[in-house]
């Protein structure tokens, strides 16, 4: 008994003790824990100006060296000629990836009088090219390139302006959007009568690695084309050329999905946004046009920069949400989800099992994105066909990480051309197969959309 | 008996201590009063002190180099050369704190971009082109800002004479000056006035900001900072020539400033840490001073030792890559390990105790 009494006393003490430390936030609802990690396992807690630019926490040391390769590429300055990365132009949007792609984060548009720097225009005549793709502009191709280097005409100039639309919720509360108008002038030569064109901000490039990993199959499992469950929405992937397999697969990345893979976009964006060929796009964008004068299909980039590149983007992770258990969030997420915009916004799917590639396998993700296509109304369209998406469809974008691009990028403007200025505008200007679930945004009281936006920014 | 007793309260007094987290006590009252202070004066004594001095030292450049274009004589040269150097002073402290306008307004590669375009450059120059502010902003980065200006008024070898200077190369230096100036007086304003006010934002986390929502992230963001200029001068901006044997890539390779430069990076991390500039205020040291006076001494002293790395580095670091690597190696070491100590003794340190 001696002995045993103390302990006992040992014991209730640990017990006692232990109770008073708990932290009632540790106990909460577990469903929700895996929220925080957005990106599976390679999620990153930093919700500061390098939110978007950390590595993947889990990582081979071979992959992560690969990573740092990619990076300093990523950063890299083009210029026209000389010994260090030589190759820009002699047409060009932009003189690195970074320039654009801000801190791995969202460009913005500039108002009048001041150089536009990360957002591109896409062009095209009616017609498509043999794989079905867009048909580019005789002299200019496909996309605008606004500047040129030192000696040579650039394809145009390019400007925006903007006007103002007012509008009313049904609660009296009143908000305004703002609609863009661009201006292409001086062009080098003559441009067709009519033509198409498409503006396009730079998006964030983090965690598209954990995208790309996700099977098609999961992919078509929110497709419902024909709208076969009646509720308005009708998903559908976009196919588009894979010129590495040669073959049309889904597409995954741009704004319309019309880029089938991480490596095939960056290729493209070195060739059409910086004038730097590569084994996929071994051609000058200025190819059989008059700015043309290298003619040569060589590349300006190795093989193993380009694809250290798209290691670098496929392994960067995906940030933290924040305010996961804040119950002003919750409400905002349970609304979310109650007026639809998780139907296409959707929340959660799981990346396929790759053995070749662990840090990408079986990771249970929260893009809030279906990856799908979707008709967006007349207030957004573009009203240029890019593969099979029309001129009214765009890709669901993710939504992960955006409630960060303050603090990142010093902005909110979102949409396609970065037109809204707030999340509100963002959601009010969704048209199309998205209408009925704005009208019931719009339907809210002014607290239970400020949830919504709380819930976005927890994102 | 006795001594179980002694165990028991003993145990009690350890666990009833590890659960010392109320707010209500005098303690926490003074360390959120403390945790506020650091990032006020984080604002007021480091980045609106430096970028002010910034924006300053460009206008003098600027003025400077009107001299120049007016006189070209050695002694208005030799003002230019010292109004670079004292802005690339300002300019690279700075850098220890690479976020807010700096970052979100894209103002660093448009004023620090390297190496030149040398190539264009020189098409510029034979050209007749107008340097209007719309043009010079209009350019390329590699075409403006410090490095351009530095390579005009030093001189590829580092010896121009003021006789050598072409008209042209006057008209652009100008501009580019013109443009300096006034990149660098919207940054020094984006953290003092006009529609950012990034200060407000700043010292606010946590309160209200917009920006910053907790007063966590303000703290990451001046730790993350930190770690990412370490990491930037060990494995970029010193690792990347080394690594590659390349003196081209040298970031003031006609000033022979890098290494002045590199130091000044480090000096700033040490800026940021000690909430010092010009006036003494609160910094993180005092927050790590509460909680753990070992680790303070550490990075002070780590942050000694990687400024003796790098003065132990004795010639022109394009040179010094290929003759002094004993020297580079050991100065890239010593600021990975301090980069290495900010990332796993401050952060979690911030992150247990800040909220």
């Amino acid at each position: 008994m001696r002995i045993v009494l103390p302990a006992i006393s040992f014991i209730i003490v640990i017990i006692i003790s232990m109770n008073s430390c708990r932290q009632p936030d540790d106990w909460n609802d577990t469903s929700s824990n895996d929220e925080w990690y957005s990106g599976g396992q390679q999620t990153v807690f930093i919700s500061g100006a390098g939110a978007y630019s950390s590595a993947f926490p889990v990582m081979s040391p071979r992959n992560e060296f690969v990573h740092e390769v990619g990076d300093i590429a990523f950063e890299q300055t083009f210029v026209s000629g000389g010994l260090h990365n030589p190759g820009l132009g002699p047409v060009y949007n932009s003189v690195s990836c970074t320039s654009c792609h801000i801190a791995d984060g969202r460009g913005t548009p500039v108002g009048p009088g001041t150089n536009i720097v990360s957002l591109l225009i896409r062009l095209s005549i009616d017609g498509q090219d043999p794989h079905g793709g867009p048909l580019g502009i005789p002299g200019f191709g496909g996309q605008l390139q606004q500047n040129s280097i030192f000696g040579t005409e650039a394809e145009a100039d390019l400007s925006i302006t903007y006007s103002f639309q007012q509008g009313q919720y049904p609660d009296g509360a009143e908000y305004e959007l703002r609609i863009p108008n661009y201006i292409i002038s001086n062009a080098y030569t003559s441009l067709p009568g009519s033509y198409l064109y498409s503006p396009r901000i730079a998006p964030p490039v983090f965690g598209l690695g954990l995208l790309e990993a996700v099977s098609e199959t999961t992919i078509l499992e929110y497709e419902d084309e024909f709208d076969s469950d009646g509720n308005g929405i009708s998903g559908r992937p976009n196919y588009t050329w894979d010129i590495e397999k040669e073959q049309m697969v889904i597409g995954r990345f741009g704004w319309k999905a019309a880029a089938p893979s991480v490596l095939q976009q960056s290729a493209g964006a070195y060739n059409e946004d910086m004038g730097i060929t590569s084994f996929l796009f071994p051609y000058e964008s200025t190819f059989n046009t008059p700015l043309n004068f290298d003619s040569q299909p060589e590349p300006e980039i190795s093989d193993s920069l380009l694809h250290a590149v798209a290691h670098y983007v496929r392994t960067l992770a995906v940030p933290a949400r924040r305010d996961v258990n804040d119950p002003i969030v919750q409400a905002g997420k349970k609304l979310f989800f109650e007026i639809g915009c998780e139907s296409c916004h959707r929340s959660e799917m799981r990346t396929a099992v790759n053995v070749a590639f662990p840090e990408l396998s079986n990771q249970r993700i929260f893009p809030y994105s279906d990856m799908l296509i979707h008709d967006m109304g007349e207030g957004l369209a573009d009203h240029r066909p890019d593969y099979s998406a029309s001129g009214f469809e765009w890709r669901t974008p993710p939504l992960w990480g955006i409630g960060l691009t303050e603090v990142v990028n010093g902005h909110q403007n979102f949409l396609h051309d970065g037109r809204a200025r707030s999340f509100e505008e963002a959601i009010l200007w969704h048209g199309g197969e998205a209408e009925s679930s704005t009208n019931r945004f719009k339907n809210l009281s002014a607290t239970e959309r400020e949830a919504i936006i709380r819930f976005l920014e927890s994102l | 008996m006795i001594r179980s007793t002694i165990i028991t309260l003993s145990i009690f007094a350890i666990l009833f201590s590890s659960c010392k987290k109320d707010p209500e006590t005098i303690e926490e009252v003074v360390s959120s009063d403390l945790h506020r202070e650091i990032l006020e004066e984080f604002t007021t004594n480091v980045a609106v002190d430096i970028y002010t001095e910034l924006a300053s030292h460009t206008v003098s450049l600027d003025e400077n180099i009107s001299l120049l274009v007016s006189e070209t004589s050695e002694t208005n040269l030799n003002n230019c050369r010292q109004n670079w150097k004292d802005a690339r002073l300002a300019w690279e402290r700075s850098e220890a704190f690479l976020f807010g306008p700096v970052a979100t307004e894209n103002i660093d590669p448009r004023i620090d971009t390297w190496p030149v375009n040398f190539q264009d450059l020189e098409g510029e120059l034979a050209s007749s082109n107008a340097f209007t502010p719309e043009y010079i902003d209009g350019l390329q980065d590699a075409l403006k800002g410090f490095h351009p200006i530095e390579y005009l008024l030093f001189g590829q070898d580092g010896n121009k004479t003021a006789d050598e200077f072409t008209v042209r190369e006057l008209e652009y230096l100008a501009a580019l000056s013109a443009n300096l100036k006034e990149l660098t007086s919207q940054l020094s304003l984006g953290w003092t006035s006009g529609g950012t006010n990034y200060s407000a934002s700043f010292a606010q986390a946590g309160n209200g900001s917009g920006v910053y929502t907790t007063k966590l992230s303000a703290y990451e963001e001046m730790v993350n900072a930190m770690i990412g200029i370490c990491d930037e001068v060990a494995n970029g901006k010193i690792g990347e020539p080394y690594l590659l044997q390349d003196p081209t890539l040298e970031e003031s390779p006609f000033s022979s400033n890098s290494i002045t430069d590199f130091t000044n990076n480090i000096k700033g991390v040490g800026t940021v840490y000690l909430g010092k500039y010009n006036a003494d205020g609160y910094g993180i040291e005092d927050f790590v001073r509460e909680h753990n006076l070992s680790l303070d001494a550490q990075i002070k002293q780590e942050l000694a030792q990687c400024e003796a790395a790098l003065n132990n580095i004795t010639m022109p670091f394009g040179e010094a890559i290929t003759s002094q690597q004993v020297q580079v190696q050991a100065a890239i070491d010593a600021i990975n390990q301090l980069a290495s100590t900010l990332q796993t003794d401050l952060l979690p340190l911030v992150q247990l105790h800040i909220d």
